[in-house]
């Protein structure tokens, strides 16, 4: 048995099928033909280009057009002339094809690296994998093509790379096992969007597993049983029909209104960080988007994303919601999330530091590219601005007066957008907390995002083990919090959500009721689930757990009486 | 020999996607075609050439076409420069 981390849920049973990176090797002193030589270079070459073109419209079609870019940049240096000439020199002068290749890629991967420019060193990579592919052809090695395994096949590799998760057929693979990478890993999160059991970081799980060998991937507890006896296969099996006989439950809550036990309707929304995740909340049942980190715009890049850039990623996800809202939240960056090409320069306490808002407001030429893609979005659906961090009264007045005047900007160019557009802030500090009252006067609406508020109310940082035990939003000072929030926006009457963890937390969701909640938004895979929770619990149930919550005195207390209640 | 001097004006130079249009343009044609960039004279229908010459927003470079076609290949040179090089 291995143990390692419980990294997506559920249980699978099946065959492991291994992604061992090859060993590349050849004899560079065999003597060679050279006319022959030529003959299989040139052969092997159209065979590659035809290849690599194939792989880059597969691409397009199964991932979208940038990333089949990539694969077209590729074909272009496989076609250059410098390329083909040299290579064929160094055949001439009687190396073989393999030992041709490799010294050529070589030469121009050093001269690519040597250049400081990020996009030059990308080149050297694309140059790498170039050479890694074609002499992997040229010697007769076959990858293990992730989209033809088997049904019932447990994938085993060091890592998962983007391109191979871009062939995973979600019927065929039952359990992902990986040597690196944590809950918040790229194999994690794509391994619980397709709602496959993984469990990650078993120290040489490449090594010590063996292919084809009959495994148990329990992505619940974080272990993996290889050889398991018949006992073990039939209480696995078990475990499995229960794992489906619950989605299964889930999916007669898609489609349905949201509502407690006593036909109270709340609004259920869905967190997203891409344009084309919008489309996914809304296939999970999602009545709207809750929060869109557009982070993302911004990173994996070497430069500012234009203006029109952004506007066509907010216009591709309020089209995709078909007129239910999307709530966006503005660049939020600093703190742990960076961004080489802004220059933030480090600083000794960043999560208080120049972030967020605050960077934004200071760099008004970078904040008005954003403001008016989303303004300009708003012609086309319900986008509503929410603005992050905001601590203070100023905050908000200064973004509500750039709207005004982008607003006539637009109006000048003549290009439309909403004029009544929605501005709402997100309380996730003590101090918007504590003049929520003043706050809910001057927006549209609030959204609490429990992360970054119970960090801040509880003064911990999260990621520090030693203190990392303080953070947890069953703590009363947090709870008390967001009681007061939600009762200052029910005082001015505007709508509050919730966009942290917490709002899909079967302990807290009573809470969230009884205070008064409007909207709960949470990650596509929780919408259903968060659904049927809400529908189990009456207001009045609700409400009485609350009370007796709100009076217990430890973290510990309340935690233990709310997991007792959950049904 | 017909040349012409030209300034970049991509924002981000001649990339990837500008250089691989402009490679693959002057291929189509017999004349040598090269960039006189920076000091050093490359081939413009190396796309490895190009980039690697970094050539950024701004820099000035000469383009030479020598060759039976040399001056469709250089109206051809200033039709792409003209579309900003398709970006």
């Amino acid at each position: 048995m291995y143990h390692g981390i419980a990294a997506s849920a559920g249980v699978g049973i099946g065959h492991i099928v291994l992604l061992r990176e090859a060993v590349i090797e050849y004899d560079k002193d065999k003597s060679v033909d050279v006319e022959a030589e030529l003959e299989r270079f040139k052969k092997e070459l159209e065979v590659f280009t035809t290849n690599t073109m194939q792989v880059a419209e597969d691409v397009r079609e199964r991932i979208g057009d940038k990333e089949a870019e990539i694969i077209e940049g590729q074909v272009m240096i496989i076609s250059d002339p410098t390329l083909k000439t040299e290579v064929e020199a160094a055949i001439k002068s009687g190396k073989c094809a393999e030992q041709a290749m490799e010294e050529v890629c070589d030469t121009f991967i050093q001269m690519f690296s040597a250049i400081e420019d990020e996009m030059m060193r990308q080149r050297a990579s694309d140059i790498h994998d170039i050479k890694t592919r074609f002499l992997k052809q040229l010697i007769g090695i076959h990858d293990v093509d992730i989209s033809k395994v088997p049904a019932g096949t447990i994938l085993v590799a060091r890592d998962l790379t983007p391109s191979m998760t871009a062939g995973i057929v979600k019927e065929n693979v039952v359990g992902i096992i990986t040597e690196v990478g944590g809950v918040t890993s790229h194999s994690a999160i794509l391994a619980r969007a397709l709602e496959i059991p993984a469990v990650l970081s078993i120290e040489n799980c490449t090594t010590s597993l063996q292919d084809s060998e009959e495994a148990i991937v329990d992505g619940d507890k974080g272990i993996v049983i290889t050889n398991p006896s018949r006992e073990q296969v039939e209480e696995y099996e078990e475990r499995y029909k229960k794992h489906q006989q619950e989605k299964k439950d889930l999916l007669a809550f898609q489609g349905m209104k949201t509502k407690t036990a006593d036909g109270i309707e709340v609004e259920l929304f869905g967190n997203i960080g891409t344009p084309k995740e919008a489309q996914t909340v809304v296939e999970s049942g999602g009545e709207g988007v809750g929060l869109f980190r557009t982070e993302f715009l911004f990173m994996d890049k070497s430069s500012l994303p234009s203006e029109e850039e952004q506007f066509e990623s907010y216009k591709e996800a309020v089209i995709a919601m078909n007129g239910k809202p999307i709530i966006i939240r503005t660049l939020d960056i600093g703190g742990d999330k960076e961004i080489p090409y802004l220059e933030i320069q480090k600083e000794d306490n960043p999560f208080l530091g120049y972030r967020a808002i605050r960077y934004c407001l200071d760099r008004p030429e970078i904040y008005r590219a954003q403001l008016r893609a989303l303004l300009r979005a708003s012609a086309f659906g319900d986008i509503r601005i929410m603005v992050p961090l905001v601590t203070c009264m100023e905050e908000i007045r200064s973004v509500k007066e750039l709207l005004k005047k982008y607003m006539q900007e637009l109006d000048a160019e003549g290009i439309a957008y909403n004029p009544n557009i929605q501005i709402g802030v997100m309380i996730e500090t003590p101090a918007a907390s504590i003049i929520a009252d003043l706050l809910a006067k001057e927006v549209d609406f609030f959204s609490i995002g429990t992360n970054d508020l119970t960090q801040y109310t509880m003064a911990v940082d999260r990621g520090n083990a030693k203190v990392a035990a303080l953070y947890s939003t069953y703590q009363p000072a947090v709870l008390r919090s967001i009681r007061t929030i939600i009762q200052a926006a029910k005082a001015e009457g505007i709508m509050v959500g919730m966009c942290g963890e917490a709002a899909s937390d079967r302990r807290l969701i009573p809470l969230l009721l009884a205070f008064g909640l409007d909207e709960f938004s949470v990650s596509s895979s929780a919408i259903l689930a968060t659904r049927k929770a809400i529908s189990e619990i009456s207001l009045d149930k609700a409400k009485e757990i609350a009370e007796k919550a709100l009076q217990l005195t430890t973290e510990r207390e309340v935690f233990e009486y709310l997991s007792q209640n959950m049904q | 020999m017909v040349s012409k001097k030209y300034t970049i004006k991509n924002e981000q130079g001649l990339h990837m996607r500008p250089a691989g249009l402009v490679t693959k343009e002057m291929m189509k044609f017999n004349s040598d075609v090269s960039f006189a960039v920076n000091g050093a004279t490359i081939n413009a229908k190396s796309i490895m050439n190009v980039m690697a010459a970094c050539i950024k927003c701004g820099t000035e470079i000469e383009v030479q076409c020598n060759g039976a076609d040399e001056e469709a290949a250089l109206a051809k040179f200033d039709e792409l420069y003209n579309n900003g090089f398709g970006e």
